[in-house]
């Protein structure tokens, strides 16, 4: 059952059998060694014994029955002596009673439906499943997407006049801490600036306090409302036909009689492929390549020329958050200590903070997790833990002796606030991803071949990748550094693909590639023809031979070219 | 027995569904050969086949096993509502002693027929141990044991605990096998539960079981221990001494004292108690014709029918999913380990058996008639149907067609050989797919004697190619889950060297296990019969490619297809020698692996189904088709866009394919395709059978006289072009041939055109007739010149008379000309 190194326990017997021929008085002896518990055909190996040894082929019936007597017996033998040593094993205690005990109910209780403790599905699973039938019951959705902006709207006022006050309060006290400054000496002390500091100091806490405390309030009466009417409005959906209550003003948020979707491009430049994995069977995947915003495809509204406008794909996150097609997006993070205090780490915490989450757990907390699950896997990794074919011993022996995450580890986080994503991928990144000359093995490539199989085995279908495995341009990234990565990362993603066809899971329908934004648009050509040399794009199937004659170049591409800039519109 | 049987009579369900969960690998783990590790769910899949071809009175048929996503794997087996748990009413009555004993020695029947086959059961319980109509015992469940490798590709523990011997605690712990003996124990206690109605500690908690079955190796008399905790004591002691044999023989720790299955069937109990005399319930009611047919027939019509094995299951709420998003881990660390992940409640064993209703399938053959199951051969082709011109997948889904073809190619294939053309004739009409492996069997040819020659041959020792079939297998059609299960692999590896090891004379050319690979498929379970079909198909359509030199053959094969194009297709043929884009640099895999390397399975079952009735120079005729199919394309492309083209081929529409490469074999004459190197009986003298150095020369192809005359006979449309000079002609011609008199000199002009004249507007009026060039047989670069130049002109079907005009001497039918 668990015991892998314990596999196929088998033990060799040496099957005798003696003939005379009628010529010859002398009797032949042969010796074969025969596998026990034997699980071949017994005709066929009568056969081989017979051409591998010369044998007369008469002897051929008596040989037979003589092996499967002897097969039967032996076979009889091993099993009685597995069996003895059991049950003297339990006789006489040389193994534990109670560890058997153990294993034995814990089999039962965790695998099997009947003794398991707790039946039936989670109180989270429970809260999915009225959910989804909720935001898949016309009129609802639009209700839904109502209570989250209206909601969001009241987290982003708190937010707001927090940073009012904050501002007023520091203006204040810059004024009076610049009014005692100048006095210094003079109708100051260095002591009064001091506690004046100090003093400083404590209201900012006090305030940051105060609207912070506001702020989770709200959030805990937002999350709690919310979901009491996800619950409340599919109950009574249930009774009468599609009818629901729809939820009112209160102080826990207003809800607005609308808002406008966004009808922007969110890229600056795009290509989509459609392409074929496979020789024979082929399926189908698509590809994008798009250079846009990280930051832009997360948020759930957008600024519009200074008017609000909410996020075009948001519609479908929604409906797709307890499905079986779930959104990804990997986000490469240079700290490895579970912390979003800076840089593109600190802008994600933000967005994700800025409204409430109703589904999962808030990031602080996932993150608080995760940091006991990384003691878990600092321990297994010291006390040798798993070892992987891919790294160098010496990268082994570094990782296992660090407590911290390295480089090439994902933490995953769940999101229900996000615009087009559901989960997030944080990879660690460090340094070493800047030079231009990295290889399939480096620890980033083996991470993204982990998350792809993590995205079959969690109906993850499509996902976003940065392609150049990093958000942002920089000087060093050259036109042949761009290129050189850019192929890299095509290639190996194509073969972890494939890969992951074989595992039995979903499948990737979609795999996009973010450029960061401000990449010329001559680079970006260079990459986009760079996907059908690596890919195998689809040729569409041409039902009519005599139809005019279209170039199949220009078939093939089954691409549209979006060009527009997002500031322009 | 008496039945009778009515359309209107009632089906009772049939089929029971089931669904396990095969164990997930740990993270990053390899196989000895580098790649990944086959999934378990795969590796499941290609076992329980062997279950497939177990057949015993007293077992329930296995019909399917299904994967889907994520491990989950659906079962589907013959099922019956009633069982010794429910007959016994929950083991609470007491039952006849004889009844009981029949029951057992049925079961034990049962065991040592699984026992045979290597088999054990370890999930023996009163509700696994079903009962039929006519009160039959049914054994059910019993191959869970051993597809599941003895329980090492699921997480789950197999048995119930109860019924477990104590041994089992230990060596399943250890993942060990077990042996026949512990189903001895788990029949005892049934048995005893049955003998004495009660349960065996109905109340205890799993704990409790556990101690208690681990305790009873402390006893001395173990069944009297369990009497006494059943507080049936008295009841056992009043039991027959035998009987109380027979039980100690089960449920006995000194494993030598305990007897397997097999011993106990023989055990003196059973001549004491007449259990054969008891009386099994008779059915006498009126039963659909329905039940006649196989199992799996009419499980394959529930299938068409549009009955749905995963939508049963979620009706009775066993194929929940959590939401993916629920279940996600939270960290992956480098190494590929998970962490956080929450357990999904929903792949937890849960062995529910759901009933699938046949109402679908009857109300579908409702309108049938009985005669309809019972067809005479003879009046079968007589039915005119609407079907028959549907197009071919359809037909295939249609329930009603399937039906009749079902029920047809079963009787013809019963009496194969006797009606082979019959069979022949329906075939090429369609194959129906659950015959496939059968028919295709018979159409190349197979006896069967097959089993024994296979069983002689030895597939074990090393071979020098062993090497390569291991590292091709593993990319041998491995989208199919069937074929990429471990049990698959060796049964591939084994065809391919019991091919090897029989055809000494030819090595193992990379591509061979695709051409097998559809054989493996279809006879999984019948290695003999897929080595045999390997064996016929490539005397048939691969002779000789697989010798160490095969380039010979291999020139020859392409050239021809070259010939074909030019004969057909002359535009194209232009193109394609404009720019240097030969058969060489496309065509190689396909006539090795007849296509098998190309397409996925289920489109080389097509083309194959159609292969398979035509004669060795049909793969030509497919790979015209499928470059007619390009056609707009290619002659559209260059040299480099025509690699490209063809390094991925684009989807090929199979049935079109396999329709037109039909249309051109029947407008062609043989001999146009006549290979030097094909297997035939016998060369007759005008055969073009010619070397690879004159054929590679020539553009067009050549035909035989032999043809010429059946194209004369048939009266189909052709046209002789005789172009010796005009004084032969009118000495001696063949009668109605034109004379169109060129000389060798007159090519050397690149701007060559035929002068007008009334024979050259009957040459245009004609266009479309074969055209058959004639000369005498040492103006062989004439009439090569003067075929080139025609197909330059878009002429199709040019071709030159092998042997020229001297050919006609033997046949006496050349007659002076009479000019215009």
């Amino acid at each position: 059952m668990n015991g892998m190194n314990d596999y196929g326990k088998k033990h060799q017997e040496t099957f005798r059998y003696t003939f005379s021929t009628l010529n010859i008085p002398e009797t032949y002896k042969i010796e074969v060694p025969i596998d026990i518990p034997f699980e071949g055909c017994i005709n066929e190996l009568s056969h081989r014994i017979i051409n591998g040894l010369n044998l007369p082929l008469y002897v051929i019936e008596e040989l037979h029955d003589e092996l499967e007597k002897f097969i039967d017996k032996c076979s009889v033998d091993f099993y009685d002596r597995q069996t003895v040593d059991a049950i003297d094993c339990i006789k006489n205690e040389t193994i534990e009673i109670e560890d058997i005990v153990k294993y034995w109910e814990k089999a039962f209780k965790d695998e099997t439906f009947s003794f398991a403790d707790n039946k039936g599905p989670s109180n989270n699973q429970l809260f999915a499943t009225t959910f989804h039938k909720l935001a898949h019951s016309g009129p609802s959705l639009d209700a839904i997407l109502h209570i989250e902006y209206g909601y969001a709207q009241a987290v982003q006022d708190i937010m707001n006049r927090k940073s009012r006050q904050v501002l007023t309060v520091t203006t204040a006290q810059t004024k009076e801490m610049n009014y005692a400054m100048d006095g210094l000496n003079n109708y100051s002390t260095e002591d009064d600036i001091n506690a004046l500091a100090l003093k400083h100091f404590d209201d900012q806490t006090l305030i940051q306090g105060k609207w912070n405390s506001r702020l989770d309030t709200l959030k805990q009466e937002q999350r709690a409302g919310y979901r009491e009417w996800v619950m409340k409005t599919v109950e009574e959906m249930q009774g009468v036909d599609g009818l629901y209550s729809p939820i009112g003003n209160s102080p826990i948020g207003t809800v607005k009689n609308g808002f406008i979707i966004s009808n922007m491009s969110l890229y600056d430049m795009e290509e989509s492929f459609t392409i074929h994995l496979g020789s024979q069977m082929k399926s189908t995947h698509n590809i994008r390549i798009m250079s846009a915003d990280t930051l832009n495809l997360l948020k759930l509204t957008l600024d519009e020329n200074g008017t609000v406008v909410h996020h075009p794909q948001r519609l479908q996150t929604v409906l797709e958050l307890y499905s079986q097609d779930l959104k990804g997006l990997v986000l490469f993070i240079d700290t490895n200590n579970l912390d979003f205090y800076s840089g593109l780490g600190k802008e994600f915490f933000d967005i994700c903070e800025g409204s409430t989450e109703f589904h999962f757990n808030s990031l602080q907390d996932q993150l608080e997790i995760i940091k006991l699950d990384l003691k878990v896997a600092v321990e297994n990794r010291k006390s040798k833990g798993p070892v992987s074919n891919f790294l160098s011993p010496e990268l082994q022996a570094r990782r296992n002796k660090s407590k911290l995450l390295q480089c090439g580890d994902v933490y995953i986080t769940k999101h229900s606030n996000l615009a087009s994503v559901h989960l997030v991928f944080h990879m660690v990144i460090d340094d070493s991803l800047k030079s231009g000359d990295i290889n399939s093995r480096h620890p980033v490539i083996l991470g993204l071949r982990n998350i792809l199989k993590a995205a079959c085995s969690y109906d993850i279908t499509m996902i976003t990748i940065p392609l150049f495995l990093t958000h942002e341009m920089t000087e060093d990234m050259t036109v042949p550094w761009c290129q050189k990565r850019a192929e890299l990362v095509l290639k190996c993603v194509k073969g972890f693909m494939i890969e992951s066809v074989s595992l039995g899971g979903s499948e990737l329908k979609t795999i996009q590639f973010l450029v960061p934004q401000g990449i010329s648009e001559e680079v970006f050509g260079i990459l986009a023809t760079m996907v059908p040399t690596i890919f195998r794009v689809s040729t569409p199937l041409v039902f009519n031979s005599s139809e005019p004659e279209i170039k199949s170049k220009v078939k093939n591409k089954k691409s549209t070219k979006n060009k527009r800039n997002s500031t322009s519109k | 027995m008496m039945t009778c049987n009515c359309v209107d009579a009632h089906v009772p369900p049939l089929f029971g569904v089931q669904t396990i969960f095969a164990a997930q690998h740990t993270s990053e783990s390899c196989g000895a050969n580098g790649l990944p590790l086959t999934p378990n769910s795969i590796t499941i899949l290609g076992r329980a086949q062997k279950l497939k071809t177990l057949s015993h009175p007293n077992l329930v048929s296995h019909l399917d096993f299904i994967r889907k996503q994520h491990g989950r794997i659906i079962l589907v087996s013959q099922y019956f509502n009633r069982n010794l748990w429910t007959e016994s009413l929950n083991c609470s009555i007491l039952l006849p002693i004889e009844k009981v004993l029949s029951w057992a020695y049925r079961v034990l029947n049962a065991l040592t027929y699984l026992n045979d086959n290597g088999l054990v059961h370890r999930f023996l319980t009163p509700q696994y141990i079903l009962l039929d109509d006519e009160d039959n015992v049914k054994l059910f469940n019993y191959g869970l044991y051993y597809m599941t490798n003895s329980g090492k590709n699921i997480s789950f523990p197999i048995g119930k605990l109860k019924y477990t011997a104590p041994e089992v605690l230990v060596l399943d712990k250890t993942s060990y096998k077990s042996g026949p003996k512990t189903d001895s124990w788990s029949l005892g206690i049934i048995v005893l539960e049955l003998l004495l109605g009660v349960q065996l500690w109905p109340t205890l908690k799993l704990s409790q079981i556990i101690r208690k079955i681990l305790s009873l190796t402390h006893c001395t008399d173990v069944v009297m221990r369990l009497a006494r905790e059943m507080g049936r004591l008295t009841l056992y002691q009043s039991l027959p001494n035998e009987l109380k044999d027979f039980l100690s023989k089960c449920i006995c720790l000194d494993i030598s004292k305990r007897m397997r299955p097999k011993e106990l069937c023989d055990h003196k109990i059973f001549s004491l108690y007449e259990y054969s005399t008891i009386l099994t319930n008779k059915y006498y009611s009126c039963k659909h014709p329905l039940l006649q047919m196989k199992l799996d027939q009419v499980y394959y019509l529930w299938k068409l029918a549009g009955g749905d094995v995963e939508w049963a299951l979620k009706k009775k709420g066993l194929l929940r999913n959590e939401s993916s998003i629920l279940l996600l881990p939270r960290l992956i660390i480098l190494e590929g380990t998970l962490y956080g992940t929450t357990r999904n409640q929903s792949c937890l064993l849960d062995l529910q058996i759901v009933e699938l209703s046949l109402d679908l399938l009857i109300s579908r053959l409702q309108h049938l008639k009985i005669t309809d199951y019972d067809p005479l051969i003879d009046e079968v082709k007589e039915r005119n149907d609407t079907t028959e011109k549907l197009p071919l997948v359809i037909r295939e889904k249609d329930t009603e067609y399937q039906f009749h073809r079902i029920v047809l190619f079963d009787r013809l294939l019963s009496t194969y050989p006797f009606k082979r053309n019959n069979l022949l004739i329906e075939a090429s009409k369609d194959i129906p797919p659950y015959f496939r492996g059968e028919i295709w069997a018979c159409l190349l040819n197979i006896c069967n004697n097959t089993e024994h020659t296979y069983l002689s041959i030895d597939k074990e020792t090393a071979g020098v190619t062993d090497r390569q079939i291991e590292v091709d297998i593993p990319r041998c059609h491995q989208y199919n889950d069937l074929l990429s299960s471990s049990v698959a692999h060796t049964k591939l590896k084994r065809v391919l060297k019991a091919w090897l090891v029989s055809h000494p004379k030819y090595v193992y050319w990379q591509g061979l296990d695709s051409l097998c690979a559809p054989f493996v498929y279809l006879n999984f379970c019948k290695e003999h019969i897929a080595y045999a079909c390997l064996t016929e198909f490539v005397k048939k359509y691969l002779n000789d490619v697989f010798l160490r030199d095969n380039s010979e053959v291999i020139r020859e094969y392409l050239i021809k297809l070259s010939h074909l194009i030019a004969f057909h297709d002359p535009e194209l043929a232009n193109h394609l020698d404009d720019k240097g884009f030969i058969p060489d640099l496309f065509a190689i895999p396909w006539f090795l692996t007849m296509f098998s390397h190309v397409f996925p399975l289920h489109k080389i079952f097509h083309l194959w189904d159609k292969l398979l009735l035509g004669d060795s120079s049909y793969p030509l005729f497919v790979g015209l088709s499928i470059l007619t199919q390009l056609r707009s394309t290619l002659l559209n492309s260059g040299f480099n866009e025509c690699i490209l083209l063809f390094s991925d081929l684009p989807e090929v529409d199979i049935e079109k394919c396999v329709l037109e490469s039909s249309k051109f074999y029947d407008a062609t004459p043989r001999s146009i395709t006549f290979r030097k190197h094909e297997l035939r009986t016998e060369t007759r003298e005008h055969d073009p059978c010619l070397i690879y150095e004159v054929l590679q020369n020539e553009f067009s192809p050549r035909i035989s006289i032999y043809d010429l005359q059946e194209l004369k006979r048939n009266s189909k449309k052709f046209l002789v072009l005789d172009t010796r000079a005009q004084g032969y002609y009118i000495e001696k011609s063949l009668p109605g041939s034109l004379n169109i008199p060129i000389k060798e000199e007159d090519f050397l002009d690149e701007n060559f055109d035929l002068p007008p004249s009334p024979e050259l507007s009957a040459l245009v009026n004609n266009r479309g007739s074969v055209l058959i060039i004639i000369d005498n047989v040492f103006e062989l670069n004439k009439v090569r010149k003067f075929c080139r130049f025609l197909v330059k002109k878009k002429f199709p079907k040019v071709c030159s008379l092998h042997g020229g005009i001297e050919a006609f001497e033997t046949f006496n039918i050349l007659v002076p000309a009479i000019m215009f």
